[in-house]
């Protein structure tokens, strides 16, 4: 039982960003959408989310492996299941997770006749976590090094992250002329736990040499740092997580800043082209943190009797233990968010012709029935930067339905088919969006899911 | 006409849902974790010089010292270790014959177990001995009591030794650790 909690806090632990929301972007009949693009067509007198059911999105990815490699009750040994992962994968697979709740979230239009200004706010509690397959410490943990003569183990392939954090937002966009929106989005973010060690190196090898029977070095630059979980080793300390939590959610925890910043531009009447850089800010770590760090070299010899011509060694084992400790640190730093990019270009067709004036639900941007998209999207992470290359078809079904149809092509798949529906009856906006679908055929072979729903009540511009 | 697109839009939403579908999963399976490494390291080394032998023109026919060996000590190997091979090479240019005891002693410096490598004269041939001694079961509960190492080295009788006599005596030893961790 032990085992299985051990390892369910590792698959939470060790799982990463794959924030891409493709189908919400660009979607501006949903006012999440604001989120992924300040700068977004968006336009209202004013909305407000459903609180805690404005915005609820998760979304997980295994670049290597699925649930079923691992898990399938399928009468194969477990071991040879993890086998087959371990040696199936590479150190760059990752595993990743998000999730996010919106607590509220709402904006209105700055009152005034002539006025094209917006301004939205909320505050969503999210949760990240990240980490790359670590193959060659789970080689040597697996096989050992007997078989292993001459490889270099790189212990860099430690690469994990995990925060969970509360993010405030304000944001801002205009209408600078008919045919260009910009918007920016200010950004408090209080960390209420924090877990990285994304910068380790090192290496282990083991070689045949002439005068020990082994050359066998360790050098190791392994680091991990955390925020806001060092009290909770302390045997004295009675934990009460849920004020903690809240506490430290509501800007207890640790601060940071950072920003959003987009546009919407009409070359065109029916050509749109969008950008948006997302989440360019940093949390500084100094309240509650503790660092553990493995850092040194060291060639093991075994030990020298002091009769031998040249160097001893009376104690191997203790000096292999004092090059390389485990030292704990209690110094701030800092982690950057995962920024991302996306930008998109849009061919709207297929005019609409309003046999009958609907003045009450009058919706001035869907003038066009149907649209074609590009979208690129690019984020941050440790390494190589996560890029997804997405097309979509959009589709207004009826006045109150509007549909959108994505392909995506990432890391984690080539055959990535989402779907979006937003659903507005009278001001209530209803919206649900999935990708990966043709994975849900069975969902535990899935790489990557993702799924975002929510309920939001608006009140757009009336015409007279 | 709002009804009907509203139930539109569940019916997609339903059907979307009835198509999926899981395969059975069991998380359970990881307690069936048993994962058998194999470590080889160092375990100890010597190269003595053969003029180490004379001190002041005299022989001295034994040397002796008892280096810290804690390795199978540390908890993680103690409760793991199943089988432990060590191999042990001597490697003898030096024109005589030696003898050499290796003791393995606990906390309390009591003998535990003992090891005997002879090896005759330098003859300008290669002249090596190798022995692998393998500890399982109750042995094992042996080595794992051992915290250090005494080495004894005696000179065989034969040819006098001077301080300007070539060669050395080598000894390389290596351990091949099997753990089964579950």
């Amino acid at each position: 039982m032990k085992k299985t909690v051990w390892v369910l806090v590792l698959m939470l632990a060790i799982n990463c960003f794959s924030q891409n929301k493709q189908i919400l972007y660009n979607f501006t009949s949903v006012p999440q959408s604001l989120l992924t693009n300040p700068g977004a067509d968006f336009k209202y007198n004013f909305y407000f989310g459903i609180p805690l059911l404005s915005g609820i999105s998760a979304n997980v990815g295994s670049s290597g492996f699925s649930a079923y490699d691992l898990f399938a009750d399928n009468g194969v040994d477990f071991n040879v299941k993890l086998r087959n992962v371990v040696f199936s994968t590479t150190r760059k697979d990752r595993l990743a997770i998000n999730e996010q709740i919106e607590v509220f979230n709402g904006g209105f239009k700055i009152s005034g006749e002539q006025s094209n200004s917006y301004i939205s706010f909320g505050m969503y509690q999210e949760f990240d976590a990240m980490s790359y397959v670590p193959t060659d410490l789970a080689i040597l943990a697996l096989d050992g090094n007997r078989d292993y003569l001459g490889k270099v183990f790189n212990l860099g392939d430690l690469n994990v992250k995990a925060e969970m954090l509360s993010v405030f937002h304000l944001g801002f966009h205009k209408n600078i002329n008919k045919n260009f929106i910009l918007g920016v989005r200010g950004k408090i973010y209080s960390s209420i736990y924090n877990v990285s060690s994304t910068n380790n190196s090192g290496y282990i090898y083991t070689n045949p040499s002439s005068t020990g029977v082994y050359e066998q070095m360790i050098y190791s630059q392994l680091q991990l740092n955390t925020s806001g979980i060092a009290k909770y080793d302390d045997e004295n300390y009675e934990p009460n997580v849920v004020k903690d939590i809240t506490k430290r959610a509501f800007l207890g925890g640790n601060l940071g800043l950072g920003f959003d910043a987009g546009f919407t531009y009409y070359p065109k009447k029916n050509v749109q082209l969008t950008a948006s850089m997302i989440d360019v800010g940093f949390i500084k770590h100094n309240k509650e943190v503790e660092s553990l760090t493995y850092k040194g070299t060291y060639e093991y010899k075994g030990v020298i009797p002091k009769f031998s011509s040249g160097e001893s060694v009376e104690n191997g084992f203790q000096d292999f233990k004092d090059a390389i400790p485990l030292d704990t640190l209690y110094a701030a730093y800092t982690t950057w968010r995962p920024a991302k990019f996306n930008s998109s270009v849009q061919f709207s067709f297929d005019e609409e012709r309003p046999e009958e004036c609907n003045c009450l639900d009058y919706n001035p941007e869907t003038i066009y029935k149907s649209a074609i998209d590009a979208q690129l999207f690019v984020m941050t992470t440790p390494r190589t930067p996560l890029v997804a290359f997405t097309t979509f078809y959009r589709r207004k079904i009826f006045k109150s339905l509007q549909m959108k149809a994505t392909y995506t092509l990432d890391s984690y798949s080539y055959n990535n088919i989402g779907l979006g529906l937003s659903s507005t009856f009278g001001p209530v906006n209803f919206y649900v969006l999935a990708d990966n679908l043709l994975e849900y055929r069975d969902i535990t072979k899935a790489n990557s899911l993702s799924f975002q729903l929510g309920l939001n009540v608006i009140f757009k511009n009336r015409k007279k | 006409m709002k009804f009907r697109a509203f139930n539109r839009f569940l019916g997609i939403l339903l059907s979307f849902f009835l198509f999926s579908c899981a395969s059975d999963l069991d998380f359970n399976q990881v307690n069936d974790v048993k994962i058998e490494p194999v470590i080889v390291t160092n375990l100890a080394y010597f190269d003595v010089l053969a003029n180490q032998f004379v001190t002041n023109g005299a022989e001295q026919n034994v040397i002796f010292d008892a280096p810290t060996v804690d390795v199978f000590n540390g908890s993680f190997f103690r409760q793991r270790l199943k089988k432990v091979e060590i191999f042990f090479e001597m490697e003898n240019t030096i024109n005589r014959g030696y003898s050499v005891d290796l003791v393995f002693l606990d906390r309390n410096n009591q003998p535990v177990h003992a090891i005997n490598l002879a090896i005759p004269p330098y003859s300008g041939k290669v002249n090596k001995v190798t022995k692998t001694e393998v500890f399982e079961n109750t042995q094992l509960d042996v080595l794992k009591r051992t915290t250090r190492i005494a080495f004894t080295m005696t000179m065989l009788p034969g040819a006098a030794l001077s301080e300007s006599s070539t060669g050395s005596l080598k000894l390389r030893s290596g351990v091949t650790a099997y753990l089964v961790v579950e």
